[in-house]
């Protein structure tokens, strides 16, 4: 077979002739490297890009003088198949779930510079090497608050299950995760003894409260939709879709009590451009002041422990990482469903399957 | 069957369609609905097979009131425009449809169709699909399968039209033969004055939503009782005119003498083959003088336009022999003339 | 070569040449934006040489169940959409050009919002306390809500008010080539109007109908906004284990199996269609 020159090994090919030729840049005395004109965020997109906007993207702009250009969704199949073919799009980009590890373990991700992004004073669990811990958000339970007045909510998932005392439809997501955690909860399991998980036992446990679950939820805004039009009473579902509607004055509120803590987590693509920009990204977003701005609209706090002292009073109680509300919940351990979560997927499709 | 057609008046909006309808057709007949498209002559034939209501009148089959009948209980056979043949289903099941749908005994059905298909000379043809065979195999299986039931009437309509002029003049000498042989009552609707004239045994001349005349086609081409049907069925020369003292004057001619009729304004109708030309016109009562504008040869005959000294533009045609030359030459001057019992007087409103 | 029979096929041969040369932007698009995603994605279920993938998705049976259901609910949806889509489509081909404007401008308003629009508007309509079970319960006519959502009925109604248009709109083209005529022969030769219908436009109109089957059978087996939306959880289709597996897991040689497996089966049931319509068209004498 002849080989023929492709026309990017060419380019590839010139490219190093080029800086070759040229004196070294200036990259290797430690300055920064030539400004391009755009980086490339990548988010979940919506109420949550308009905040990005006004707190981290205009703040970055205004440093550096670098166009901020925002894209969504977050989709990890994406960033694999960028990372895989040698040209990712995205400078930073948010991951969705509990994919930051994952990410990190394929190997798609830039290591998070020390000496630009400072987080030393953030809590260990959110010091990683490569994923850079952006928020914290719970999957805790909302409820009505004409069902269950003055603080008669449930209280921890064995209440939850307890379908005599705390009567009514309820809704969990259609989904392993979190739900086989509340199971075991539920079953006399405490909070530091979860993992790793008896899925049996969990399962088990699924099997009793089943008949009392009116919908198995898919997308993050139908637990709320479905508390605004009383389909349900009570509803697991990520606390900030709970806090928009509690801001709005409708009758939901949020018990945060056995919440499961998760994080949100941007990283660089491996092999990016403007890493080093994304670098710069980074450290803008550990700015506690700008992590309030979020904190207070969308209520998932920064893990910078300064940022709650920027956000008003009243809101702070609503928030999974004010310290009361932390003791309360425990930290999904991402590794185990990093490495469990087709197993427990598939066994959750079986399991939804039987009649 | 005999058909009575009473008052039949429809309407499709301000549209009048029919104004108004008489019309009786006797058992056995053969009667032909002449008239240009737009004449309300095919809303006639879907009121007699039942598609539509009329808004007044009636339609009476053998004596029966089936002005609100369905199609279905009209006892009626009818062959479409386009044939209507079913697609989708064979000559043969084609043919047999009708008996299916009078709980016709299968064997019955399958002589009767054979029966049939042999009548139209196409024999062998019943495992065919229609688009397998030529227009006007088509257009005789429609036949077949309209009269297959033995029908009470057999409604034609423009059944013709797509086929090219031989096969057309074969198909209608043996739709008439056939329509004698089964003594079958017959509606049949053209635009063709030619095709009138050889199939029917009565025409009725339709214009506006009404007829203007009823009668045997010699009847009606020789003594048309309008002058929209004088120019509608063949070529005419329409003098018009005023009778006085027993004559009428018209540009370019001596005065035609036409005595022991009302005098009135009156319109003249002279078929072209009545004109004589040249020396054969130097006898006749009338005569005028003209110049050639135009000679068509038609095999048979010659047609000349001749435009008249001081009158009007006049139609004629003479027949030729092989061995006389033909009687003029475009702009030549010659006599024209006629004689008085060749012209019919169509009176004027 | 030189024979003028040759010449003559080679002329012959030019005209289609040129003809093809008009589909090939089209060929070529859809080569490169479909053909070649697909092979890869195939090519890709058996990474290695090694069927595993193939072996998991038959042999367990949660996949075997999944797409049985998945084609159990096209199936329905696809028999509803047939239903309702008939008289519609007929109405639609008898209904003069103004009638015929507006019905398919109604007809055809729904693309003019999101699927995921429409599933969240049948949210609202089918509820517990949504507007039919309100109406309902005002008129007197039930005293508890009827379940119409989070379950099956839910899926069926939303997937079938997506793809209802896919199924009017072939069956209004075969019904508008049929010669009102042909009807109107029928009940002239003695049929009552169903006979007629039955014994003669209804096989006419069978090219529309298969294309709208196959059209809305295809479709419901893709879906999977809505069935997870509208059935609570409860309805599981192949499509979506598939997002699943390309979304989450990561597993794109799994995927691609399953996909494949899909794939395989939609076609055998396109020929299905195609081959039980062909049948029917043709009366046999």
């Amino acid at each position: 077979m002849i080989t023929r020159p492709t026309r990017r090994g060419l380019l590839r090919g010139t490219g190093g002739l080029v800086a070759a030729a040229l004196p070294l840049p200036a990259l290797a005395q430690g300055a920064a490297p030539p400004k391009p004109d755009r980086i490339v965020v990548n988010a979940s997109g919506g109420a949550m890009n308009s905040i990005f906007r006004r707190s981290y993207f205009a703040e970055f702009e205004k440093l550096h003088g670098i166009r901020v250009v925002d894209t969504s969704p977050v989709d990890f199949g994406k960033l694999r198949a960028m990372v895989n073919t040698g040209n990712p799009e995205w400078t930073v980009t948010e991951i969705g779930g509990q994919d930051g590890l994952r990410a990190k373990a394929l190997n798609l991700l830039e290591p998070i510079d020390p000496a630009i992004v400072d987080r030393s004073s953030f809590p260990e669990v959110a010091r990683d090497s490569h994923v850079f811990i952006s928020s914290a958000y719970s999957t805790a339970l909302g409820y009505r608050t004409d069902a269950f007045p003055n603080g008669g909510q449930p209280k921890g998932w064995a209440q939850f299950w307890d379908v005599k005392r705390f009567p009514g439809a309820r809704s969990l997501r259609n989904h392993p995760t979190d739900n086989l955690e509340f199971a075991l909860l539920a079953d006399g399991v405490p909070m530091d003894k979860l993992y790793p998980l008896d899925m049996d036992r969990a399962f088990r446990k699924l099997d009793e409260i089943r008949p009392h679950i009116t919908v198995w939820w898919t997308t993050g805004a139908q637990p709320a939709q479905l508390l605004v039009d009383k389909e349900v009473v009570l509803a697991s579902g990520w606390n900030g879709r709970f806090f928009e509607l509690t801001r709005r004055n409708a009758p939901v509120a949020t018990e945060f009590t056995e919440g499961s803590l998760k994080s949100g987590c941007f990283g660089i693509p491996r092999g990016t451009r403007q890493a080093y920009w994304g670098q710069q990204f980074l450290q803008v977003m550990t700015n506690p002041r700008l992590q309030a701005i979020y904190a207070t609209e969308l209520s998932y706090a920064g893990l910078n422990p300064e940022t709650i002292n920027y956000v008003p009073e009243e809101i702070r109680p609503m928030l999974p990482v004010a310290p009361g509300n932390l003791a309360k919940q425990f930290w999904l351990d991402v590794g185990w469903w990093t490495e469990n979560g087709a197993k427990a997927q598939e066994r959750w499709t079986r399991w939804m399957l039987q009649r | 069957m005999e058909l009575s057609v009473q008052g039949i008046v429809r309407r499709f909006g301000n549209v009048t369609a029919l104004g108004g309808v008489d019309l009786d057709v006797a058992e056995g007949e053969f009667l032909t609905i002449l008239g240009p498209s737009g004449s309300g002559k095919t809303t006639l034939l879907k009121t007699v097979a039942g598609f539509e209501i009329p808004d007044e009148g009636a339609v009476f089959l053998g004596g029966e009131d089936v002005t609100l009948a369905p199609p279905r209980k009209r006892d009626v056979g009818m062959v479409f425009q386009n044939y209507a043949l079913f697609p989708h289903m064979t000559v043969a099941r084609n043919v047999a449809f009708p008996l299916e749908m009078r709980g016709v005994r299968r064997e019955e059905i399958r002589r009767r169709v054979e029966e049939a298909l042999r009548l139209v000379e196409l024999q062998g043809f019943g495992e065919r699909l229609p688009r397998q065979l030529s227009g006007g195999q088509q257009q005789r299986v429609a036949l077949a399968r309209a009269v297959v039931f033995g029908p009470g009437l057999l409604l034609l309509d423009e059944p013709f039209g797509a086929l090219d002029r031989k096969l057309r003049e074969g198909l209608q000498l043996e739709v008439r033969r056939l329509q004698r042989r089964l003594r079958l009552t017959t509606l049949f609707i053209t635009h063709d004055q030619e095709e009138a004239l050889i199939m029917s045994d009565r025409i009725a001349v339709m214009d506006r939503g009404r007829i203007e005349q009823v009668g045997p086609p010699a009847e009606v081409y020789a003594r048309p009782a309008t002058r929209f049907v004088a120019d509608f069925l063949g070529e005419s020369n329409l003098l018009d005119g005023v009778l006085a003292d027993g004559a009428v004057r018209i540009g370019g001619f001596t005065p035609v003498p036409l005595p022991g009729l009302p005098p009135g304004p009156v319109t003249l109708l002279l078929r072209p083959e009545a004109l004589r030309l040249a020396e054969a016109a130097e006898a006749a009562p009338c005569r005028g003088r003209g110049r050639v504008i135009e000679t068509v040869f038609l095999g048979l005959s010659v047609k000349l336009r001749v435009q008249m000294e001081d009158g009007p533009e006049m139609l004629a045609r003479v027949p030729l022999r092989p061995s006389l030359p033909p009687p003029a030459q475009d702009g030549e001057w010659l006599a024209v003339g006629f004689a008085p019992e060749d012209v019919h007087v169509i009176p004027r409103g | 070569m030189s024979s003028p029979g040759a010449s003559r096929r080679l002329a012959g041969r030019r005209r289609e040449l040129a003809l093809l040369a008009f589909a090939t932007p089209a060929l070529l698009l859809l080569g490169v934006v479909f053909a070649w995603p697909v092979l890869r994605l195939l090519s890709l279920s058996v990474e290695g040489g090694s069927l595993e993938h193939f072996e998991k998705a038959a042999l367990d049976g949660l996949y075997v169940s999944v797409l049985g259901d998945s084609l159990k609910i096209a199936a329905a949806v696809t028999a509803i959409c047939l239903v309702l889509a008939y008289p519609v489509a007929f109405w639609l081909s008898r209904a003069g050009r103004i009638g015929a404007a507006l019905g398919l401008f109604a007809l055809l308003l729904p693309f003019w919002t999101s699927v995921l629009v429409r599933t969240y508007a049948w949210l609202v309509l089918l509820g517990r306390n949504g507007v039919v079970n309100r109406a309902l319960r005002d008129w007197g006519l039930i005293e508890a809500p009827l379940p119409l959502l989070h379950n099956m009925a839910g899926v069926l109604i939303g997937m079938v008010q997506v793809l209802l248009p896919y199924m009017v709109l072939p069956i209004y083209a075969a019904l508008l080539r049929v010669d009102p005529d042909l009807s109107r022969a029928a009940e002239g030769l003695g049929a009552p109007p169903w006979r007629a219908f039955l014994r003669v436009t209804f096989p006419l109109s069978l090219t529309g109908v298969s294309a709208g089957c196959a059209l809305v059978f295809v479709l419901s087996l893709g879906f999977f906004i809505t069935p997870a939306l509208l059935g609570g959880g409860r309805v599981v289709m192949i499509s979506m284990l598939i997002e699943q597996q390309v979304r989450e897991f990561l597993d794109w040689p799994f995927a691609a199996a399953l996909s494949a497996v899909l794939l395989l089966v939609t076609l055998a049931i396109y020929g299905l269609i195609g081959r039980i319509t062909r049948g029917g068209r043709l009366e046999a004498a």
